[in-house]
C-alpha cells in the first residue's frame, strides 16, 4: 500500500503537466492550442481539397472562405453591412466600409483584409485586387439574458446579442449585376407558362 | 328565525357629512330660503339637476380596465411581414459615390472631407512643435506677443523674420509645410 501511495502521488505529481502548453517539452502536449468546443463548418470549408484539373478545363477561380465568431453586434444590424457588400469587388467593398458609421463595418472590414491576407499567402491567389465578395452572411451568436433596472423597482430582462460574420471570396472581377425584371420579361414567363401546361389524368 | 338589522346610524353620518360638504361647496346653496341659485337664470328648474350627483363617487378607471383602451397588436406579425419591412430598400444601406483617391498619399477619402491620413500626418507635427513651444515657454501665461516661426534643420531666419519668436524644430522641412 506504500508503494501504491507513492506511485499515486509520482503520478499526480507530473512536472510535464505543470507547464503550459507549447513549451519546450517534446514528449506532451500535442495539442498546443486552447480547447475549442467546434471547429465550425465555415471554418472547414477551407479545407477540401479538388483534383488536379484536366488540360483541357477552364481554370476553376479560388475561394476563400473566412469568418469571426461572437462579434459583440446585433445580427439584424450586421445584416444590412453584409448586403451592402454582396457582389462586390473587395476594393469597393473595404472602400464603403471604411466611411461607413456603423460598429459593425470596422469588424467587417478587419474580417476582410485578414481574409485578403490568408489568400494571397496560402491560396495561391496572385493579385490582391483581383476578389470578388461571392457570399456574405451572418449568423446569430450564443445570447446571455440580464437583468436591466429601471426605476421604482421594475426590472427588465435584457438580451446582449452576439453575431458571427461569414464571408466566401473568390478570384476574379465581380460578376455583372443582373438587369432589373421587365414587364417585358414577365409577361414573357407567364406565356412560357400557359403555353406549357399539359393536361393530367388523361390518355 | 334571526334577522341581521343594520343601524342606520353610520349611514345618517354619511349623508349628513355629504351634505354639509356640498353647502360649503357652495352647490346647493338652494337651502337658503328656498331661491334659486345666485347664478342661474330665474326660470331655471330647481331639482335633481342643481344637485349634481357622483361628485364622491367618481373614481379615475383603475388600471386593469384602463388596459381595455389602449392599443396592442391584434395578430402576429409573419417572418414574411417582417422581411418586407425590414429589407425595404428604404431601411438598405446606400453605397456612397463620393468617395475619391486622396492626390498626396493615395488613401481613400471623401469628395467633401479632408484625408484623414493627411489630417493625421499635419496633427503630429503640430504637436511636437508644440511640445517645442511649451519647452521654450516653460510654465503658464508666457506666451509672447510677437508671431511664431517655425524653422527646420538648416533654415535661417530671414529679414521677413525679424521681431519674431523662433522654434527649432530638428528634422528636415516636410515636404507639405511651405516656407512663408
Amino acid at each position: 500500500s506504500g508503494a501504491a501511495w507513492a506511485r499515486g502521488l509520482l503520478s499526480w505529481a507530473r512536472p510535464e503537466r505543470w507547464l503550459p502548453c507549447g513549451s519546450v517539452l517534446p514528449l506532451s502536449c500535442i495539442h498546443t492550442s486552447t480547447f475549442l468546443q467546434k471547429i465550425g463548418k465555415w471554418e472547414k470549408k477551407n479545407r477540401i481539397v479538388y483534383p488536379p484539373q484536366l488540360p483541357g478545363e477552364p481554370r476553376r477561380p479560388a475561394e476563400i472562405y473566412h469568418c469571426r465568431r461572437e462579434i459583440k453586434y446585433s445580427k439584424d444590424k450586421m445584416w444590412y453591412l453584409a448586403k451592402l457588400i454582396k457582389g462586390m469587388s473587395i476594393d469597393q467593398a473595404l472602400a464603403q466600409l471604411e466611411f461607413s458609421d456603423k460598429k459593425g463595418a470596422k469588424v467587417i472590414k478587419e474580417v476582410l483584409l485578414e481574409a485578403q491576407e490568408m489568400a494571397v499567402r496560402k491560396h495561391n491567389v496572385e493579385f490582391k485586387s483581383n476578389l470578388h465578395i461571392a457570399e456574405s452572411q451572418t449568423g446569430r451568436g450564443r445570447y446571455v439574458k440580464r437583468l436591466r433596472c429601471h426605476g421604482k423597482g421594475m426590472f427588465g430582462m435584457m438580451k446582449i446579442s452576439r453575431c458571427h460574420y461569414f464571408v466566401k471570396l473568390v478570384e476574379g472581377p465581380p460578376p455583372p449585376p443582373e438587369p432589373p425584371r421587365t414587364g417585358f420579361d414577365q409577361a414573357k414567363e407567364y406565356v412560357q407558362q400557359l403555353r406549357s401546361r399539359t393536361l393530367v389524368h388523361t390518355l | 328565525v334571526l334577522v341581521l338589522v343594520r343601524s342606520p346610524l353610520p349611514r345618517l353620518r354619511a349623508l349628513l357629512q355629504r351634505c354639509w360638504g356640498r353647502l360649503e361647496r357652495g352647490l346647493w346653496p338652494g337651502i337658503f330660503g328656498g331661491q334659486s341659485p345666485l347664478w342661474g337664470p330665474a326660470l331655471a328648474v330647481q331639482g335633481p339637476a342643481l344637485v349634481p350627483q357622483g361628485i364622491g363617487d367618481a373614481v379615475a378607471p383603475s388600471l386593469p380596465e384602463s388596459v381595455v383602451w389602449m392599443a396592442a397588436p391584434k395578430q402576429r406579425r409573419t417572418i414574411e411581414v417582417n422581411r418586407c419591412r425590414r429589407r425595404n430598400p428604404s431601411k438598405l444601406i446606400e453605397i456612397k459615390r463620393n468617395i475619391d483617391v486622396c492626390p498626396e498619399c493615395g488613401n481613400l477619402k471623401q469628395k467633401h472631407v479632408l484625408c484623414g491620413y493627411c489630417y493625421a500626418k499635419v496633427k503630429e507635427e503640430t504637436r511636437l512643435i508644440r511640445m517645442e513651444i511649451y519647452k521654450k515657454e516653460a510654465g503658464p501665461f508666457n506666451a509672447p506677443t510677437v508671431e511664431t516661426v517655425v524653422l527646420y534643420e538648416g533654415e535661417k531666419p530671414t529679414e521677413k523674420d525679424e521681431g519674431k519668436r523662433i522654434i527649432e524644430r530638428a528634422r528636415k522641412r516636410p515636404s507639405w509645410f511651405v516656407q512663408n
